[in-house]
């Protein structure tokens, strides 16, 4: 799949911008660059539509001089002289952020499992039969179930990041991914179920979430008829239900930047108990295999796991170089360093900081879901929602909708609802009776980062609204 | 070499354009004797600009030249694509891209139609929306300038915790050609210009956001009054300070026109997406003819409203664009087609298919999606037999999952209605709804209907689009 020497050619081109940057004069840069190739395909109706393979990449470079940045991105090194006189003009019109200077060479470990050989191998071919081998379990599993959209791609990826310092960061990683809309329609009535999965490495030939999307096309039919009446109840959400609302507000309100620019509803709240005391949260930047971990950040930056939610008082935070400058120097925190958290998302805008590998756990012993649902006795089981990116991360509100949403009395799961509203403060359910599931698995998320969640039961403060 | 490059822009052949026309046609002339029916040739180069600022310093501006060109196949009734930024390696794309096409038709079923494109004329030209004020000729001053404007609207009170401005601008330039012999060139531009306000007091955070923008450069900025949007905001985030939590329920709701837009927009427009119907993820599929709503509503999809944030000249496969009227008084007319649907469906192209950049191949997208107006003079005739209700306004955006036809949208703040007034501001305000029971509750929308603030859509692809309406009233909806 990767074409020969891609990692050296992307290395001789980056020079090519590194050798711009001298040219210029500026006192440091950094610069990133990608070039990824892959194939993929589309599913629709229960067929393969489309093959597709390609590659691309591109370069981003940021300069630095007097504590001023600029950055400009491009595709061609043809254009790098452009590029960094562009950048060059930006950074004379940035404001100067004392003691912002670009970090300098420090041992960083190697983080394995992120490239897998046999994920090379994939050929276009391949991935067609893994295909038809998708195709043929969800009808094995369901004769009236269909794919209805989604697909399955394997990709590589040569990346390089470098700066003025001395940093030079090469490698490569590969990913391969499946995400399938399983839909079933009877008499009339449809119910269909979004499930998705992505590794660094091989998946197996029939993923896990293929049968996890047919269980909850399947289990949403035939919905009871509720009446239109909200109630405030003990909510259960899976993994897939709870990532996107975990991922649009939680991550972002542990920015070392929200937090002392009091933007984070965590604001002022170090050593504070803001979570169930049973739960903490850490980022593991250095996780084995982690779609998003790796041996340094953004910014060159060795990575390291950190403890951010201990017992569910908030004991970190996360900082990129520039940010930790920039607050320092406006006076809202007296010291602050780059905790290896600066991300980049890609070769089109500078580093930000974010999370790479997130965690939710607990001090207790999870439970199974049968445990959890009696654990709960009454109340809803909710395994995706609607509208998670309308949350407002700045409180941690919600209102969104799912119609993936199961009914349960006395511990037993009695029927499903067509569709719900889901509403509720996520920051302070978190705060009240939470219990965790005993399954911890890998979500995407709305913010940088992955989320790895379990099941996660909510007994206070959500309420439900039958539609 | 594809390619022939200039020093005055990289990638340029000597004739302006990106893609040499003889090298080109050459390649798809291999493509057919490779047992190719049809393929295409599309490249975008975009020239793009964003701007951060907080509080009125600047964060980060990004300049930025991308370039991305996607060859499509059709071979045996079935797609194979390659997607590049390395324009020169097209010609040894041609033979293996073709070969992936035959390898997906291989799988097609007996029963199964191999896909097929609706006929369109073959256009050779080139189409440039100028706009009176190039983007690539605004300098980073003048646009921090004018995001200043917003700063200066929304600063200036202690529960105001910051301000965050945001700038966007692209100049977009496509370049098409196929072995029909379809060979056009076209660029338009776009600008984007957003705050955020952040208000915080007792422990309490809120956010608003507003947005002005449009197909054109810096003369679609312009015409905004920035400070009077920086004010509003202000407002605005210093309401939701001491708002409530919205009542939950099945509610009367009036919506204004920037959640006109979005409610429109999810709830009916993507369900008009004909790849969606295709693919049996619509609840529309078989509705074409039918009565689905109330007959006060009509609906629009339209590119050519010149300003709207999803116009385009032209689509993705080289398609005129035009109009389409998606529902007329209540009735499900047309749907939203690009070639492959159209030929599905016995109809003529409408203009529909739209790809990300030049790096995504066209999916069914919309553009400027409307309600047309009603009967009603304005919102207060809409209140007056309102007892209890939710007047919610601006977006925070939407989903919909098209195939069980429920949707979900969020407003950014909302007051009470009570006995046909505004009574208390109210936040957190999201609605959801049925399609096909929600437009038949629609039951007053006022006369004067417009494109409110522009937004973006994602399918796997995000585009840029344009959403309004007038101010609509909802006899019953999901308020939560």
């Amino acid at each position: 799949m990767l074409p020969e020497g891609a990692e050296d050619r992307l290395l001789a081109n980056a020079n090519i911008i590194a050798d711009a940057c001298q040219t210029s004069g500026v006192e440091q840069w950094d610069l990133i660059g990608f070039q990824s190739y892959g194939h993929q395909l589309d599913i629709e109706a229960g067929k393969i539509t489309m093959a597709a393979g390609g590659g691309e990449g591109g370069f981003g470079v940021r300069v630095v001089d007097g504590g001023r940045f600029g950055f400009a991105h491009l595709v061609d090194v043809a254009g790098a002289q452009r590029a960094v006189e562009q950048a060059v003009a930006i950074a004379k019109k940035s404001p100067s952020v004392e003691g912002f200077v670009l970090p300098s060479e420090q041992p960083a470990g190697r983080v394995g499992g992120r490239l897998d050989r046999a994920v090379l191998d994939i050929s276009p071919e391949d991935l067609l039969e893994q295909a038809d081998g998708v195709l043929s379990e969800v009808k094995s599993l369901d004769e009236r179930a269909v794919v209805t959209g989604g697909g399955l791609g394997v990709s590589a990826t040569a990346g390089c990041l470098m700066n003025s310092e001395g940093i030079l960061s090469a490698g490569m990683t590969t990913s391969h991914g499946i995400g399938l809309q399983v839909s079933i329609e009877v008499d009339g009535k449809l119910t269909s179920s979004y499930q998705g999965q992505s590794s660094r490495s091989l998946l197996p030939e029939i993923p896990d979430c293929v049968s996890r999307a047919v269980h909850w096309a399947q289990v949403t039919q035939n919905p009871l008829q509720v009446e239109s009446q909200p109630v405030d109840t003990p909510v259960l959400m899976t993994s897939e239900g709870f990532s996107p609302l975990f991922s649009m507000v939680v991550p972002s309100a542990m920015t070392g930047e929200k937090m002392v620019r009091k933007e984070s509803f965590w604001s002022d709240k170090m050593g504070q108990e803001v979570l169930n005391p049973t739960l903490s949260i850490h980022d593991d930047g250095l996780l084995e295999g982690g779609m998003n971990s790796g041996s340094r950040d953004g910014e060159g930056v060795p990575r390291r796991r950190q403890n951010l939610i201990e017992h569910g008082r908030l004991s970190g935070m996360l900082w990129s170089t520039r940010d930790a400058a920039q607050q320092v120097a406006d006076g809202r925190i007296d010291a602050a360093s780059s905790t290896g958290s600066a991300s980049s998302g890609g070769h089109q805008s500078p580093p930000s900081t974010g999370c790479t590998e997130l965690f939710l756990t607990s001090s207790k012993q999870g439970m199974s879901m049968d445990a959890l649902l009696q654990h709960m006795e009454d109340g809803y089981v909710v395994n995706s929602v609607m509208g998670a990116h309308t949350a407002n991360p700045s409180s941690g509100d919600f209102s969104v909708t799912t119609s993936s949403i199961l009914k349960v009395e006395g511990g037993e799961i009695v029927g499903s609802l067509k569709q719900a509203g889901l509403s509720g403060n996520l920051a302070k359910a978190m705060n009240g009776p939470v219990v965790l599931g005993d399954e911890v698995r890998r979500q995407g998320s709305y913010s940088s980062g992955s989320m790895h969640l379990p099941n996660v039961l909510l007994m206070d403060g959500l309420r439900i609204n039958p539609a | 070499m594809v390619m022939a490059a200039n020093q005055n822009d990289g990638h340029r052949t000597t004739v302006g354009r990106y893609l040499d026309q003889d090298k080109v046609r050459t390649a798809l002339d291999a493509a057919r004797s490779f047992g190719a029916s049809y393929a295409e040739v599309r490249v975008v180069a975009l020239t793009e600009s964003s701007v951060a600022m907080r509080d009125g310093v600047l964060e980060k501006a990004i300049p930025g030249q991308e370039l991305g060109m996607t060859l499509r196949v059709l071979a045996d009734g079935a797609w194979g694509v390659h997607s590049t930024t390395d324009l020169a390696s097209l010609p040894d794309q041609i033979e293996s891209t073709t070969r992936l096409a035959k390898a997906v038709a291989k799988r097609r079923s007996a029963g199964e139609r191999p896909k097929a494109l609706a006929e369109v004329p073959i256009i050779q030209d080139e189409t440039h929306w100028r706009s009176k004020l190039d983007v690539r000729h605004t300098e980073l001053d003048q646009k921090m300038e004018l995001m200043n404007d917003i700063y200066r609207g929304a600063s200036g009170h202690d529960d105001i915790v910051s301000v965050r401005t945001g700038w966007s601008d692209e100049h977009i330039h496509t370049e098409l050609m196929t072995t029909e012999g379809m060979d056009r060139v076209w660029s338009f531009q776009r600008s984007l210009i957003h705050g955020m306000v952040t208000a915080r007091k007792d422990g309490e955070v809120v956010s608003y956001r507003t947005r002005h923008g449009g197909q054109g450069g810096l003369e679609v900025i312009q015409q905004a009054d920035l400070v009077q949007l920086g004010e509003e905001a202000q407002r605005a985030a210093l309401r939701l300070l001491n708002a409530e939590r919205a009542p939950s329920g099945k509610l009367p709701l009036i919506a204004d026109k920037d959640l006109t837009g979005v409610y429109i927009h999810e709830a009916l427009g993507h369900p008009c997406e004909a790849d969606l119907v295709a693919a049996g993820d619509s609840c529309l599929d078989g509705k074409l003819g039918q009565k689905i709503g109330n007959e006060l509503v009509t609906v629009v999809d339209d590119p050519t409203i010149m300003g709207g944030y999803g116009a385009y000249p032209v689509d993705d496969e080289g398609v005129n664009t035009r109009e389409k009227v998606l529902i007329k008084n209540g009735v499900l007319t047309e749907y939203l087609n690009h070639r492959e649907t159209a030929h599905h469906f016995g109809v003529d192209p409408n203009g529909g298919a739209r790809a990300q950049d030049g790096l995504h191949h066209p999916l069914v997208r919309m553009s400027n999606t409307m309600i047309h107006g009603g009967t009603h003079t304005d919102i207060d005739e809409l209140m007056e037999d309102v007892q209890y209700g939710v007047y919610a306004c601006g977006t925070r955006g939407g989903q919909v999952d098209t195939g069980r036809g429920s949707f979900q949208f969020a407003a950014q703040e909302a007051w009470l209605i009570e006995n046909g007034e505004l009574t208390r501001p109210l936040k957190d305000v999201s609605v959801s709804g049925l399609t096909l029971e929600i437009l038949k509750n629609v039951d007053g929308l006022t006369r004067d209907a417009s494109l409110a603030s522009p937004g973006f859509c994602g399918k796997g692809q995000t585009v840029p689009v344009g959403d309004g309406g007038p101010v609509m009233r909802i006899s019953e909806a999901l308020v939560g």
